[in-house]
């Protein structure tokens, strides 16, 4: 599983703040407590010494009722025992004010008064544990909301600062298309890392694009120097042909020759085009209409059809205009109508539908779906009972993706049927 | 009728040549650019074919010349090259037809009367063939004065074949001529079958002797004897 890079760096502090606040939470609270009873101690200690010093040398043994009734923290009790020694304890004593049990801590200390021996008992109440851990838990809970959304701001505006020409060079990676002219800009950033990052994409991308555009060059080029070849053999059949003596054999020779040619030239026709479509060597801004290369084509393609019993139905009835380019068009509708007569059965049915939306060449072909895997690479022959190049589809694809619309392929009911969204 | 070929493939030229010879063409080869000025100045020429590609420089220093010189020589550019921006270029400079290469010579042939009747017969536009007479403004067809309806694949079939009369026809070049590119695309000609056949009988039926021979399994011929 993968997630972003700010939440990656944001989790792990505050697993740490947490951890921290946890662990530590336990000795808070045993600090804070020692702390608090060291307190109590000493505040008993210092209210004997008070007493002692100040109130015991005239108190009288009448007094003591007095005394204990103003006094709310301390008693005088008759002791028995005659010890000798402070005793601190602690007791929970039932409030019927608060309706709870209260701790106390208590301090009592052997005095003589008027020449008998008397307990001098005095208290202090305590905070009960529960309070003081649910105070804890109070201002812990305070503490680490505070501090993660703290945490939480800061990591996220910082890093959102700090990655922001990482996201940048992310965002121009992923539209770069090997294929399209256009070469992605870094603007310098102020981070090292990050500029050395820009700069190794640069010259990766600025290699590959030059190396993708020397490959396409490259086809170009072979396939115009072949042409004049091509040219001197056709024409050197052209004359050869006239010559009277030539018999019924030769002319069977000359005949595979003939188709020969015919399939070079079609195979360079073909590389041309699609070299050219890579080079975007075609305008996109004329105006063209569908129902009239469709209408226009349908004649040729009706002399094929006739020849294999195929029937061409066509449902062209509402006027498709687009913008894009004419002679890409005329050869993407001629690929479109070549390869469904090509893969129609004797005696089967082909049928054309154009939408606004979409154009549907659909025919009646074999009982096997073409594998679309492979279905647009180029030379790979789905059927190879046929003369086709392999390029048909691939220039088809071509043109479709050049223009920026999608095509599908389905087969239903033995229909093979080939979609060209706009 | 002088022509001039231009072009630095001499096999290219010469099949060019051979085929055009027999039709009353008198034929000169040039292969680089300044042979060819040098013939462009001292002589006309009805029709030249000009390659672009040329190793002294490019066929459009010829086209200038020609409009330098005054001269009326059609021109039919045979190039490599089949860019729009090439043949707007070449129509901008004077040239007439463009031809891309590889073609047919029958194709090349029809090109060149073409050419040569737009420049030198204007205003008549009637081809005569023994019996036949075609109307090339009006597009119809008179056998024996009599009109016969043709579609215009079988008008443009028939101006193709006695264009390239006594020559042999391969099935594919007829294609072309009347398909275009579309022909380009197919392994199978024998559509052309239907239309010969529909010809055949149009030009039979108005007691028009029998031109139109088959050669083999090749192609078709249009024979006068």
């Amino acid at each position: 599983m993968t997630e972003k890079l700010l939440s990656k760096t944001l989790k792990s502090y505050l697993l740490f703040s947490v951890v921290i606040l946890l662990v530590l939470a336990p000795v808070f609270y045993f600090f804070t407590e020692r702390l608090y009873l060291d307190d109590s101690d000493e505040t008993l200690i210092l209210r004997k010494n008070e007493f002692i010093k100040l109130t015991l040398p005239s108190m009288k043994e009448s007094d003591i009722s007095i005394w204990n009734k103003i006094s709310k923290d301390g008693k005088i009790e008759k002791s028995n025992s005659i010890s000798e020694k402070d005793s601190l304890y602690f007791h929970s004593e039932f409030d019927i004010y608060t309706n709870e049990n209260e701790p106390y801590h208590i301090l009592k200390s052997p005095i003589l008064i008027e020449g008998k021996s008397y307990s001098l008992v005095l208290r202090v109440n305590l905070i009960e544990t529960k309070d003081l851990i649910l105070n804890i838990v109070l201002l812990y809970s305070i503490i680490i909301i505070l501090l993660l959304t703290g945490l939480y701001i800061i990591t996220k505006k910082m890093s959102t600062k700090l990655w922001k020409p990482f996201y940048n060079t992310l965002n121009q990676i992923e539209q770069f298309e090997l294929d399209k002219d256009k070469i992605p800009e870094f603007t310098p950033t102020s981070i090292e890392e990050f500029d050395r990052l820009n700069n190794d994409i640069s010259k990766l991308i600025e290699k590959n694009s030059q190396i993708f555009k020397s490959q396409r060059e490259f086809v170009e080029n072979a396939a115009h120097e072949l042409q004049t070849p091509l040219a001197i053999f056709q024409l050197t059949i052209d004359s050869l042909i006239q010559d009277p003596k030539i018999t019924a054999e030769q002319f069977e020779i000359l005949t595979k020759l003939n188709n020969t040619i015919v399939r070079l030239k079609r195979l360079n026709t073909s590389l041309l085009l699609l070299s050219k479509i890579d080079g975007n060597q075609f305008v996109t801004n004329e105006k063209v209409n569908l129902n009239e290369i469709i209408f226009n084509q349908m004649d040729f393609f009706k002399d094929q059809a006739l020849a294999r019993t195929i029937e061409i139905k066509s449902d062209l009835k509402e006027n498709v205009l687009l913008t894009t380019n004419n002679e890409l068009t005329e050869i993407l509708i001629s690929n479109l109508y070549l390869n469904a007569i090509k893969h129609t059965v004797q005696n089967g049915s082909l049928s054309i539908r154009l939408t606004k939306e979409s154009l549907i060449f659909s025919n009646t072909g074999d009982h096997i779906s073409l594998d679309t895997d492979k279905l647009y690479q180029r030379f790979s022959k789905l059927n190879p009972s046929t003369h086709g190049n392999g390029l048909g589809l691939s220039i088809i694809k071509k043109i479709v993706d050049q223009n920026k619309w999608s095509i599908h392929y389905s087969f239903e009911n033995n229909q093979h049927l080939f979609e060209v969204k706009f | 009728m002088k022509i001039l070929i231009i072009e630095d493939e001499i096999q290219l030229a010469e099949s060019i040549q051979g085929y055009l010879k027999s039709n009353d063409f008198v034929i000169e080869l040039a292969s680089t650019i300044e042979i060819a000025s040098e013939k462009i100045e001292l002589y006309s020429y009805d029709c030249i074919l000009l390659d672009l590609m040329l190793p002294d420089g490019n066929g459009f220093e010829i086209l200038k010349k020609l409009q330098q010189l005054n001269k009326t020589s059609g021109v039919i550019i045979l190039s490599a090259k089949e860019t729009l921006e090439t043949k707007i270029e070449g129509f901008n400079f004077g040239a007439d037809d463009y031809l891309t290469k590889p073609f047919h010579l029958s194709e090349l042939l029809v090109r060149i009367q073409a050419l040569i009747r737009r420049k030198n017969f204007q205003g008549n536009n009637i081809l005569t063939f023994e019996e036949i007479n075609i109307d090339l403004q009006s597009k119809s067809v008179k056998v024996n004065n009599i009109l016969i309806d043709t579609t215009k694949k079988e008008f443009e079939l028939l101006l193709f074949l006695i264009g390239n009369k006594n020559k042999v026809l391969s099935k594919g070049s007829i294609a072309e001529h009347l398909s275009g590119d579309l022909a380009d695309m197919l392994d199978n000609h024998d559509f052309i079958y239907a239309h010969i056949k529909n010809l055949k009988k149009k030009l039979n039926e108005a007691s028009c002797r029998d031109y139109i021979k088959t050669v083999y399994g090749f192609g078709y011929k249009w024979q006068n004897d």
